[in-house]
This record gives structure tokens, C-alpha cells and sequence, in this order.
């Protein structure tokens, strides 16, 4: 068993597929470290690419691939993300809305005194304690385009078209970082002592081995599950979407892109909507147990409308899912990232961030031999059952103070669907507002300023007994305020910095003609 | 080609101004105007000198290079210098007066200036509801020190001709590389004359608020050396 790790075999060519081989590639050669990487990709099989939204942690992570960023946002056709907006989640009245931002509240010990600073001054806790609400609801951009790549004036990610990202990665990783890549579809798999997987056979005969094997193979979880036979928790009876209709709808020349994913509330559901350069994903996300698809498509098709006028009719793509993760992630030689390791409804986009965070776990821990890889992967299998939890809680969170009145909504808020932790958290957060208390691990996926973002923004309690803001704070608030009004002058919105960035691209195009 | 308007927030609600350095935005410039009151800051990088135009009246500036359109603190599209002169962080934007007599000061823009964005990059000079942002905010303020700056400096000028302070000058400026330059055209504070001066003189000059800029000017001098170091680096010889 004192073999090295040497050879990686990734099973699967969608969008976690190839951030796997990408960041293992470049990984090996940043550190020179020998490692043999293939990945398998069969032709017959479409992928997902729904995933259309990433945290902040993706500009590291196209760092550390050694993407640059102006490439990344034209051969993707993305676009900035500075947090989400909730429409009609509270009432589902006309003013109901609230931002979640990507930049954290000025830091303070006692977030009782940001509570106390935002109650003390009006408007929504979002606005009062962070300049990126009215940011990004002016569809402005988060950085200029005379910056450094990856830097911003304000906290961001980016919306994008999964197909061309996962595109974009294939190109790197094959031309720059030596994966191999074979297309041909698994037949089966050969197994090792202790049933771990020996090699892969594939339809034309060819046999692959390998020391590690990663299953980017999506629902299918071919090697996870039909290999390993790592059992499915359901997390439905908490979380009960299980159908989306997804459409891409183009946009008119000129117009403006939004700078956040906006998710609307509907009567069973919500709908998300990304904005790229290009088009919007506009998507239907519906509990099958309350309305049925045609309701959902009238719902979808009602929301595009109103939004696009000019979109005409609209033919969506049908998406069934499970709701749920993996017992195992990582077992014997085998680990499971992307949609064959679990899959939650996209409400905040955690299914990009949970690869990034899976391949970061990996390389941070990564074994040199095979003596060792059963003890980081239970490590890797507690902290990721623990992610799963904090997801399924925090998600949970933006259902369960809502005051709609629809079926749906009654049971989103019936007590006996909540995680335990998190009916234990919400009683505190009467008294204690959300903290990194309530987060005690080095890792935790989602920060204590999101709990709050998401609580306050569906009007959750305050506690009663709120102190005097200190000092510091509201001079840091003061700053924010005068920081608002620099940002909001001197921040070009999306369109242009896309459009001036598309202009210089053709430029340098005709110069080197 | 120029095409000066009075700002309004209603005709220029969403103009934009480019605000970073660079050679195309205006900013390879030999030298940049200077008042007295702005001494204090130039003086710290930039050698101050003296021009006279064809009406006699004098002029301070603040030299960035030795040949036209040589900006030697412009390296590539950053600005290379702690402090940026008054007169070029204003650009595009101008002191303006009302035809009135004593007029109050209008903030004046040249709409053909190259700062002016075309694309929707840079800075917006009002918010929606109309009001200046920090940006207008500091160019006003600018704008006013420029001014008041340079109405003061007619006093200060004509207390250096009281005492024929002035005197022209010539730069020879020798490279590593072996070449010469002659600059000619400039005046420099006569250090020899001001050093004779009675205590009654300096006690005027003093009292009058003009001693200071002297002496910022005269000790601005020690960046000539510097600024034929960078002329130097420019050039490739370190």
C-alpha cells in the first residue's frame, strides 16, 4: 500500500471535470509535483451546465489556474456577481426585496452593535452597513478595467455560461497543463484490493488505470455510487424543490446587466435570473408536490414577459433533481466531486463553490501514498458532511420566516422540516444575532455576515436589548456612506465595461493583422 | 481644439471624465502652471521656474521634462510622483467667471478635451438626484485654490519685480550619453540678490506672505538633478 499517487483519473467532462484537472494540473506544476492526469469524457453524454453562478472564491481559483481574467470574462461570455437579490421571498408584496452582498460588514466584536447601527438609522440592513446594495442594483460593474485582474473596488464572482467555461478549461488544461484527455464512455470498472477501482475499461477496449479516481460523472455517480456503492442521504424532506425549467432568453444590444442573481419568490417556488453579455438564464425552480409542470412553465413564462417583452415564446429545458448528498464522498481511491457527489437546488449557487472547496480540500491535503489516503479521506468525508449540513441550514434559512401565505410556504415554515441546528439557532438569534459563534470551523463555507444578510433581510428578530453603536462603528459607517458615493461615480456600469472591453479586444485584433 | 461649456447638472448628468495618467489623456506635458500657494507641495518633486509671456507678466511652473511634450513623472499610464500639479488633475475642467463684474467663479468644462470619456469608463460628475459626487467635489476644490492661487500670485509677482528677483536663465543639461541640452526661455529666483537683502525688505516680503514661495522655490531647484537622473534612466543609462 505504500504505493505513490501518481496517476489521476477523472471520470466526466462537464464543468467539475475540468476545474478538476485544471487546478490538479496546475497545481502539480506550480510545486513539481509528478502526476499523471486523465480525464475521461464520453461523447454520447451531455452535460448539465446549469450551474451558472460562482462564489467570489472562483477569481482564486482562476488565479491559481493561471487563467486571466480578461479571457475568462470574453471566451465565457461572464459577467460580474456582487451578491443576490430576494424578490417576494418575506410577503411577496411589490417592496419586498432584499440584498444579499459579497462584502462583509465592517468588522465589529459585538454584531449587536451592527444591528444597533442599522435599527438606529433606517432603510435595510444591507444598505446601512455596506456600499454594494445600490452598487449593484445600478447594474454597475465592481472594479474598472484599469485595475489588476482579480481585484475589485467591492467584493465579487461572476455569472457564466457553464458550456464555454467548461470549454475554456478543456483548452488550458489540454494545451497548458498536459492532461491528457480521452473521449470514450466507461463500460466498466475493474476492481482492486479492497474493492477499491483498479482501472477503468472503456467501450473501445482501452483499459485506464490509475492511483486516484475522481467522479465528475454527475447524477450518474457512476463510480461512487455504481462502483463504490456510497449510499444517497436525502435531504428532501427539508429542501423540497425537485424540478427546474431553465431557458436562456438573448438581450437587446445596449441593455443592462444586472450585477446579482435575482431570485423571485413564487407560490411553489422561485425564479432564478442571471444576466451575461449576452443573455439572460432565466429558470423555474418548483416543488413537484405543488404545482405541476405546466403551471410552472405559465409561472416561468409570465416572469420572462414581464422581464423581456421582446423574448417571444420561450421553449425551456425540463431539469428533474434529487436533493441530497453522498454518505461517502471520498472512498478508498475514489472521490466524488460536482453532481455525482450531491446536488441542492441553486439558491445560492453553491454547486461551483463546492467544487472549488472539494479540489482546494484535496490539494491542501493531498496523500502522497496510498498508506495515508484513508485517513484524509474521512477527514475530507467529516468536513464536507458538515458543508453539506451548513447548506441545507442556511438554504432552509431563506424559506423559514417568510409570512406568504400558499401551501408551499406554509410548509417551508412547518417546524418539522427544519434542520435541528438550525431550529436551535433561530430561537438564539431572538437574542443573539447570527455570529461566528455560530461557526466555529476554520472552514465554514458560508460567513457569519451571510446568516445575517439573509436573517435581517427576511426581518428576523433583533435582539431587545441592543447597545450604543461605538464610535468606530459609525465612523466606519460614515466612511461606507462617502465610499457609496465614490463607487456610484466611479464605477462604469457592466454593459459599458463590456462593451469597452470588447472594443479593445477587436482593436488589438486589427493590430496584429 | 477646444469647446469650453458652464457644467450644469442637467446638461452633464451622466458625462464621465477618464481620470487615469496617460500620454493620450493630455498629460505629456513638459511643464504644468503652478502658484505660489501650490509651492509647498510641488516643491517636493518638481524644480519651480519662472516664464514671462509677451505681455511681461510671469508665470510659475513646474517642470516634468526637457523637451516639449517630455512628461519624465509619466512612466507608461502610471504617475510617478507622490503629488500631481493643480493644473493637470483639473483637466478638462477650467475656473470660469460670470460676464458680471467680480463675478463669482463657474466650474467650466472642454468638452473636446480627451479626458472626456466616450465609452461610459470613468468618473461621473453628478449623482441622479443631481448633486456634485466626491469626484466634482475635490476638482471644485481645485479649482477654487487654482484660482484664489493664481490672484494671489499677481501680488507675488509684483513683489519680485519691486526687487528685480528674477533674473533669465539657461539650463545646460548634460546626459550620460554624452549629449547636451540648452534650455532657454526661463527665470530663476536671483538666490545671490535675495541673500543682500536688508532686514527691512525681507521683513516686507515676509509680512506680505511672499517669503515662504521664495524660498520653496529656490529649494526646489535640488530636483533638477533628479529629474536629469530620470531623463537618464529614460534614456537606458542608469
Amino acid at each position: 500500500m505504500g504505493t505513490a499517487v501518481e496517476r489521476i483519473v477523472i471520470a466526466g467532462g462537464g464543468t467539475a471535470g475540468w476545474m478538476s484537472a485544471c487546478r490538479l494540473g496546475a497545481w502539480a506544476s506550480s510545486t513539481r509535483r509528478k502526476l499523471d492526469i486523465t480525464l475521461v469524457e464520453s461523447p454520447d453524454i451531455p452535460t448539465v451546465g446549469v450551474g451558472e453562478g460562482t462564489w467570489p472564491t472562483m477569481r482564486d481559483t482562476l488565479a491559481e489556474i493561471g487563467i486571466d481574467e480578461g479571457e475568462f470574462l470574453r471566451s465565457c461570455d461572464a459577467s460580474f456577481k456582487q451578491g443576490s437579490r430576494f424578490d417576494g421571498w418575506r410577503t411577496g408584496r411589490g417592496d419586498d426585496s432584499y440584498f444579499h452582498p459579497f462584502t462583509p460588514p465592517p468588522a465589529v466584536r459585538d454584531p449587536r452593535q451592527l444591528v444597533a447601527a442599522w435599527k438606529s438609522g433606517g432603510g435595510s440592513f444591507a444598505q446601512a452597513i455596506s456600499a454594494q446594495q445600490d452598487v449593484a442594483q445600478a447594474s454597475l460593474a465592481p472594479r474598472q478595467r484599469s485595475m489588476p485582474p482579480y481585484a475589485g473596488a467591492l467584493n465579487y464572482a461572476y455569472h457564466l455560461d457553464a458550456g464555454k467555461f467548461a470549454e475554456l478549461l478543456r483548452r488550458h488544461a489540454v494545451g497548458l497543463l498536459g492532461v491528457t484527455h480521452i473521449s470514450d464512455t466507461i463500460v466498466s470498472v475493474e476492481a482492486g484490493p479492497d474493492n477499491e477501482i483498479a482501472a477503468i475499461h472503456m467501450r473501445s477496449g482501452r483499459r485506464i488505470t490509475g492511483d486516484l479516481f475522481i467522479d465528475c460523472s454527475g447524477h450518474s455517480a457512476l463510480l461512487i455510487k455504481g462502483h463504490c456503492g456510497s449510499e444517497w442521504i436525502d435531504r428532501s424532506a427539508q429542501l423540497f424543490n425537485d424540478r427546474a425549467l431553465a431557458a436562456q432568453v438573448p438581450v437587446e444590444p445596449g441593455s443592462a446587466i444586472a450585477s446579482q442573481t435575482i431570485a423571485t419568490a413564487h407560490r411553489a417556488g422561485w425564479i432564478w435570473d442571471i444576466a451575461l453579455p449576452g443573455r439572460r438564464g432565466i429558470g423555474c425552480v418548483y416543488s413537484s408536490k405543488f404545482i405541476d409542470d405546466s403551471e410552472a412553465e405559465q409561472i416561468l413564462a409570465n416572469y420572462i414577459a414581464a422581464a423581456l417583452p421582446a423574448a417571444g415564446e420561450v421553449k425551456p429545458r425540463r431539469l428533474a433533481f434529487p436533493t441530497g448528498h453522498r454518505t461517502r464522498f471520498w472512498s478508498g481511491n475514489c472521490l466524488a466531486i460536482g453532481l455525482s457527489s450531491g446536488f441542492i437546488e441553486p439558491l445560492e449557487s453553491s454547486a461551483i463553490v463546492l467544487v472549488e472547496l472539494s479540489l482546494r480540500a484535496l490539494i491542501e491535503n493531498f496523500p502522497s501514498d496510498r498508506a495515508t489516503m484513508g485517513l484524509v479521506a474521512d477527514r475530507f468525508n467529516d468536513l464536507f458532511t458538515t458543508r453539506w449540513d451548513r447548506i441545507v441550514e442556511f438554504l432552509k434559512l431563506h424559506y423559514v420566516l417568510s409570512e406568504r401565505s400558499e401551501p408551499y410556504w406554509q410548509a417551508q415554515r412547518d417546524p418539522t422540516t427544519f434542520p435541528a441546528r438550525l431550529a436551535g439557532l433561530l430561537e438564539l438569534w431572538r437574542q443573539l444575532p447570527p455570529s461566528t459563534y455560530d461557526l466555529p470551523l476554520a472552514e465554514e463555507i458560508f460567513p457569519a455576515a451571510s446568516y445575517q444578510y439573509v436573517y435581517y433581510g427576511m426581518n428576523g428578530a433583533a435582539p431587545a436589548d441592543l447597545p450604543k453603536p461605538g464610535a468606530e462603528l459609525i465612523a466606519q459607517l460614515q466612511e461606507t456612506a462617502q465610499r457609496r458615493r465614490s463607487l456610484l461615480a466611479a464605477l462604469p456600469t457592466n454593459r459599458a465595461y463590456f462593451d469597452a472591453m470588447a472594443a479593445e479586444a477587436s482593436r488589438t485584433l486589427e493590430n496584429q493583422a | 481644439m477646444t469647446r469650453h461649456a458652464i457644467l450644469t447638472s442637467d446638461e452633464h448628468r451622466d458625462l464621465r471624465v477618464r481620470v487615469e495618467p496617460s500620454a493620450e489623456l493630455g498629460d505629456a506635458v513638459m511643464s504644468a502652471f503652478t502658484v505660489p500657494l501650490e509651492f509647498r507641495r510641488i516643491q517636493h518633486d518638481f524644480p519651480i521656474l519662472f516664464r514671462r509671456d509677451d505681455h511681461g507678466d510671469f508665470s510659475a511652473l513646474a517642470l516634468l521634462g526637457f523637451e516639449t511634450g517630455e512628461n519624465l513623472f509619466l512612466v507608461g499610464d502610471r504617475w510617478d510622483a507622490g503629488y500631481k500639479p493643480l493644473s493637470l488633475s483639473i483637466q478638462p475642467f477650467l475656473v470660469g467667471r460670470s460676464a458680471d463684474a467680480g463675478g463669482s467663479a463657474q466650474v467650466h468644462i472642454d468638452l473636446d478635451h480627451p479626458r472626456i470619456a466616450r465609452n461610459g469608463e470613468g468618473m461621473l460628475l453628478f449623482e441622479q438626484a443631481g448633486q456634485p459626487t466626491p469626484y466634482l467635489e475635490r476638482i471644485s476644490a481645485m479649482l477654487d485654490e487654482l484660482d484664489v492661487g493664481y490672484r494671489a500670485s499677481k501680488a507675488f509677482f509684483a513683489a519680485l519685480n519691486r526687487y528685480d528677483l528674477l533674473e533669465p536663465f539657461a539650463l545646460d543639461v548634460e546626459l550620460r550619453d554624452g549629449s547636451k541640452h540648452r534650455m532657454v526661455g526661463y527665470h530663476l529666483i536671483n538666490e545671490e540678490k535675495l541673500r543682500e537683502f536688508e532686514p527691512g525688505a525681507v521683513a516686507e516680503l515676509h509680512s506680505e506672505g511672499h517669503l515662504m514661495p521664495i524660498f520653496m522655490a529656490l529649494a526646489s531647484l535640488s530636483n533638477l538633478g533628479s529629474l536629469i537622473e530620470r531623463k537618464n534612466r529614460r534614456n537606458g543609462h542608469v
